[in-house]
């Protein structure tokens, strides 16, 4: 019956042209966590794999994870024995968490895992790795009780998924316009002030240089981050951690 | 250094040798690596109904060694996604002078770690911005996605994802902007152009002394 599949079509590719308005990270959240629990799914994470010395929490994108779920799997750094990640780092193709293979027997810790999950409501997923051009690059797992998971619905969600990592990874970038190099000193200087108020006269005068400079230091800033106007730059800015409060 | 030389009908006579073996390369990517059966000829050479003499190549040249590849095709003629993928691409076919279909994309085995990649997409760009060529269809395999996108293309879908010879593959039209090819070269830390036209072996432009008066 074509209906149904060309509502999936449909439904993906409203998700994926309403992604480009979407102006934060968390948007995207909302936004997949609305669409996706349509095919019964409740949670999800976008993670990169962390190396050696980074700690899961550093590498995961975004998420919709039960909290204590997190919290348990970051503490008992699962993420070095889940069978999904495993999986998910050599290969190509999407699959389903159960088609991730573990031994029982011999790996008491990746079974651990996947029984834990269950308790969180994260029985059955869906898994897509992504490949950049420098190779793996990061994981997006879905998952949930119920899920409508068949041979119409995967390449929505397949799709779906590919375009919500590539907005969200847009969003969380620090320099929009990769090249534009990161602020100077006196950049950064001049957009902490803003955020704390002062105008351009009272930044000069705090930082001993004229106003015209402080305003080119403001207008180079803007050009880095893509920012129309000083305020947009400060919430770039901060959206991106390159002035804190 | 590896450079990208544009062949179609007015030069592919200067590029015999290199073009034979670019037929070849195919054969082992396509059919070997990849286990395309259809693509199969018996003389280890895969040749399609599109290349003849309407195909524009792009392959990037390690002095004389063919190290990838690109086909790009008029999208007003019968072309594959016209001919044999239509049915992946629901939401309609762009056909026009200013777009071409995109093909037989490939890297050499030895080369996919490199930048090589980077440079024939970044030559896709520059070239379709030199020839006014506006978009770029193209029947992908899912996991290229986010590499081009990462790359600064922008990806529009023409449907959903489809299993061909067991790998997901969507039919996609890219668009050409300045912006995508700066993104690319900054990406991958290319400067200049890489692009070689060399003239026909007996084009006008080689009877014209290369000489300003």
């Amino acid at each position: 019956m074509p209906g149904n599949s060309f509502d999936y079509a449909t439904e993906a590719f409203d998700f994926i042209d309403a992604l480009d308005q979407l102006a934060s990270a968390d948007e995207v959240v909302e936004s997949v966590a609305k669409t996706f629990s349509l095919f019964g799914f409740e949670n999800f994470i976008i993670t990169g794999l962390p190396n050696p010395r980074e700690r899961f929490e550093q590498v995961v994108l975004l998420k919709k994870w039960p909290m204590g779920w997190f919290d348990i799997y970051a503490r008992e750094d699962y993420v070095r024995s889940d069978p999904i990640i495993r999986l998910c780092r050599n290969t190509t193709q999407p699959f389903e968490w159960s088609e991730a293979p573990y031994d029982r027997a011999r790996e008491p810790r990746a079974a651990e895992i996947m029984e834990r999950a269950t308790d969180f409501r994260m029985k059955e997923g869906f898994c897509l790795p992504i490949h950049g051009v420098n190779g793996y690059e990061a994981c997006f797992s879905m998952s949930g009780v119920d899920l409508d998971l068949s041979s119409r619905t995967k390449p929505a969600l397949h799709l779906m998924a590919m375009y919500a990592f590539e907005r969200a990874r847009q969003l969380l970038e620090p320099h929009p316009h990769a090249g534009s190099g990161v602020l100077t000193p006196r950049e950064r200087e001049a957009l902490i002030w803003a955020a704390a108020g002062k105008s351009a006269a009272d930044t000069g005068e705090i930082l001993g240089i004229t106003e015209r400079t402080v305003t080119a230091h403001i207008a180079s800033a803007c050009q880095k981050l893509d920012a129309v106007n000083k305020t947009q730059a400060v919430a770039r800015a901060m959206q991106y951690k390159l002035i804190g409060m | 250094m590896t450079k990208i030389h544009v062949i179609d009908r007015t030069n592919r006579d200067s590029y015999q040798e290199v073009l034979d073996q670019y037929f070849r390369l195919r054969y082992e990517v396509f059919v070997n690596e990849r286990g395309w059966r259809d693509l199969k000829h018996l003389d280890g050479r895969e040749i399609d109904a599109y290349d003849n003499d309407e195909a524009i190549y792009l392959l990037a040249l390690d002095g004389e060694r063919v190290v990838g590849g690109q086909r790009l095709y008029p999208t007003v003629l019968p072309h594959m996604l016209s001919e044999v993928f239509s049915h992946m691409a629901p939401r309609g076919l762009p056909r026009a002078q200013h777009v071409m279909e995109w093909t037989r994309y490939f890297v050499v085995k030895e080369r996919r770690m490199g930048r090589a990649d980077c440079r024939l997409l970044a030559a896709i760009q520059q070239f379709c911005l030199e020839e006014g060529i506006t978009e770029v269809t193209a029947v992908v395999e899912m996991w290229w996605l986010p590499r081009w996108q990462q790359a600064g293309f922008k990806v529009k879908p023409l449907g959903l994802p489809m299993v061909i010879e067991g790998q997901p593959c969507i039919a996609a039209s890219v668009g050409i902007s300045q912006d995508s090819l700066d993104r690319v070269c900054t990406l991958a830390g290319l400067r200049g152009s890489a692009l070689v036209r060399n003239p026909p072996l007996n084009g006008p432009l080689n009877r014209v002394p290369h000489v300003a008066a």
